[in-house]
């Protein structure tokens, strides 16, 4: 019974985790409909300069600051330099660009900042909460992360729901000449969702560098399972994206913990199909799937 | 078509040209009569090639890419030195990232394309057993593996590959010995990295402790969250876990028992427990909230001396060797690694004479090497190299980590693999640096 609650709550937090990064993927697809490769080595780099900033002696707050700020710069930056000049050709050139953005940060960041292990220290404590004689398997800096994540993911719900501007934002990278006949700046609403994509996915970097080692690569393996997150939430939905995180989460868990930790990537692969199967636009995606 | 006569002769010549080239170009790699001079593919008169692979990037590269650096500085000591036999040694390593499938692209660029003599010092059980069958067959000396495997230990299979380090069985099973004699209340956890490296080290702890084992958990390399491992070794109500993890496994599983609030005594391979390294990331990630190191009272074992011991003096002589030729970071227990690995490489090729080639360097291992009296140098235990035998040291001594060092619990024991007994080794029996850092070590008969 501990072990269960112990696999369940660490789960949970690398559930959230994962759905840190997949609410940045949602993001940008629902801001612009491309499938950012490079969001992980993205939120490395801008979580490298966090950590320099910690290493001269700034806060953690203030590191976390400085790391949306460029993360923010960092995507408006790589849309209208990068994205921008093949957004116009065949719907899979931005994607194919992303992934070369993704192999370029992460070759400067090793250029940078070095390959090897590096600390990030986090805000709160990493020892299990206790209840009583219960030990839970849960720091406080695991339940930041969770609080984080519900977080944006509200502010996210906020944004494409209530406000004019989530509205042109979904306008733009749904249909882009009407939305410019509408009078939707559409040009400068595509910049601002990869710079606001970018913020989160800065965010996701780093809340999974908190309490963990840092390298140019660490996104790698979470790249896969918040891509996992992501498409099982259904791509176009916060909810779904935060559900999906955690449903991840808590399969590889058990699948770790109790089968071993060699099928945990099985594992994933196997929820993917199944789930793609029954319902191919996600669990929480629209039902009729618009071809664009 | 019809060509004209002039254009034809042309490309006659041009033809005949290239195949010359390419024909002096396959001598290059020929071998050449003249004693002492290019006796074999990358040795000139001048100069000896040898190569290396190590995770610079990636999961193994905290700690083990300090390795070749420690390698270098030494053999650049050398070089200063005058070198081996009027030849400098020229040393080249290459990134692997810890990924089979590189390790194979960078040895086969070393081999062919760098045309060098040997390679030494290749890290990692699964990247260097890619490359295992590739180098026999090619003919290269793959002296001294940085792996405690048992793969290397193969002298029928595989004539020319040697180990250097204790191998994780001898390990297992002398660290298995004293926790059975220390501990024998204790409920035994194994934490096993999913590859040789934990297999090898599991085979060595059952032959001394197997009825206290309790549970097994093994991780994959590449694994992100060992979480759920440890939480097993919990609830199987494991007390003292011993881990056969690397440098990064060894920060994860701390930092796992930490948020699971598990307090074990642990023990833990040498490969995975460099209190510099690993303490000091543990220690950075719960910043001005925990005191002591981590690490402190884990046991481990110990076969070389560490930076902290000013006072050995190998570590003197590599402390020189490093301010003359180190890259101004400090001598960290990876670099006396790498050099210590160099140290020997020196040996062998001393011992294979003045005209070395391929299959000498390799003889004279198997004849010299071995032994209370074979290449001795900063390492405890002497090597165990022989004709039918070119497995590495023959034991370690069980050490506890304690204010940042390693302390000796017990003296440097000897065994072998299989069910070999376990023996303390005679007291004051590894000699001194020779005075230039640099072994003389003479050629007998072969």
């Amino acid at each position: 019974m501990q072990q269960f609650l112990d696999l369940t709550l660490s789960g949970l937090s690398q559930g959230a985790i994962y759905a840190a990064f997949a609410l940045a993927l949602v993001l940008i697809w629902r801001s612009t409909r491309v499938v950012n490769f490079a969001q992980g080595a993205m939120g490395m780099f801008t979580t490298y300069l966090a950590l320099l900033a910690v290493d001269a002696g700034w806060s953690y707050w203030a590191a976390l600051l400085l790391a949306l700020g460029s993360g923010l710069l960092l995507g408006a930056f790589i849309e209208r330099v990068v994205i921008r000049p093949v957004e116009n050709g065949p719907e899979l050139n931005p994607v194919i660009v992303t992934l070369g953005v993704f192999i370029a940060l992460q070759a400067l960041a090793s250029l940078l900042f070095g390959a090897q292990y590096r600390s990030f220290p986090a805000p709160f404590g990493l020892t299990g909460l206790q209840a009583g004689s219960v030990n839970l398997a849960i720091t406080p800096y695991g339940l930041f992360t969770i609080g984080a994540v519900l977080v944006t993911m509200i502010a996210l719900v906020a944004l494409f729901r209530f406000t004019d501007l989530g509205l042109r934002l979904r306008a733009s990278a749904f249909n882009g000449e009407v939305s410019r006949l509408l009078g939707v700046p559409v040009g400068r609403m595509l910049t601002l969702g990869w710079a606001l994509a970018a913020v989160v996915g800065s965010l996701s970097g780093l809340l999974i560098a908190g309490g963990e080692l840092v390298w140019p690569a660490y996104m790698d393996p979470l790249i896969v399972y918040g891509f996992v997150a992501a498409v099982l939430g259904g791509l176009d939905s916060p909810a779904g994206a935060v559900i999906g995180g955690v449903a991840i989460g808590l399969a590889l868990s058990y699948v770790s913990g109790y089968a071993g930790s060699e099928f945990a990537g099985l594992a994933a692969l196997l929820i993917l199909v199944a789930v793609l199967l029954v319902r191919p636009a996600g669990l929480f995606g629209r039902a009729t799937v618009r071809k664009v | 078509m019809r060509v004209r006569p002039g254009a034809a002769a042309t490309r006659i010549a041009a033809v005949a040209a290239v195949l010359a080239m390419v024909l002096a170009g396959c001598g290059a790699g020929g071998r050449s009569e003249d004693p002492g001079g290019a006796s074999d593919v990358g040795v000139t008169p001048t100069s000896i090639k040898v190569g290396a692979h190590f995770p610079l990037t990636g999961v193994a590269a905290p700690g083990y890419s300090e390795i070749p650096t420690g390698t270098r500085a030494y053999f650049d000591w050398v070089n200063a030195n005058g070198g081996v036999n009027g030849r400098q040694i020229e040393y080249i390593f290459r990134d692997d990232a810890y990924t089979p499938t590189q390790t194979t692209q960078v040895v086969n660029e070393l081999v062919l394309r760098d045309q060098v003599f040997a390679v030494t010092g290749g890290l990692g059980t699964a990247t260097h057993g890619a490359v295992l069958d590739f180098l026999n067959s090619e003919g290269v000396p793959d002296l001294f593996a940085s792996s405690g495997s048992l793969l290397w230990n193969q002298p029928e299979q595989n004539p020319m590959t040697f180990g250097w380090q204790p191998d994780y069985e001898v390990e297992g099973k002398i660290l298995g010995q004293y926790i059975a004699q220390t501990y024998p209340n204790a409920r035994v956890g194994l934490l096993l990295q999913d590859d040789d490296f934990g297999r090898d080290g599991e085979v060595g702890v059952r032959r001394t402790l197997n009825t206290q084992i309790v549970s097994v958990a093994r991780y994959t390399s590449g694994a992100t969250d060992i979480t759920p491992q440890v939480s097993q070794l919990q609830a199987q109500g494991a007390d003292l876990v011993i881990g056969f993890t690397v440098p990064s496994y060894t920060a994860r599983s701390q930092l796992a028992a930490q948020q699971l609030n598990y307090r074990p005594q642990w023990a833990y391979s040498n490969v995975g427990s460099d209190p510099t390294l690993v303490g000091g990331l543990l220690q950075r990630l719960s910043q001005g909230q925990s005191g002591p190191n981590p690490l402190e009272g884990v046991l481990t074992t110990k076969y070389l001396p560490g930076p902290e011991e000013t006072n050995d003096p190998w570590v003197q002589l590599f402390s020189q060797v490093w301010a003359a030729h180190g890259d101004g970071g400090p001598l960290t227990s990876f670099r006396i690694y790498g050099m210590s690995e160099a140290y020997t490489f020196v040996q062998a090729l001393q011992a294979a004479g003045p005209a070395p080639t391929r299959q000498g360097l390799v003889d004279a291992v198997e004849r010299q090497g071995g032994g209370p009296d074979g290449f001795r140098g900063p390492a405890y235990p002497p090597f165990r190299y022989g004709p039918d035998s070119h497995a590495g040291m023959a034991g370690v001594a069980v050490a506890r980590l304690q204010g940042g060092s390693t302390v000796p619990l017990t003296p440097v024991r000897l065994t072998d693999n299989g069910d070999a007994p376990i023996t303390d080794a005679p007291a004051q029996e590894r000699p001194a640096p020779p005075p230039q850092g640099i072994p003389t070590v003479v050629p007998t008969g072969s």
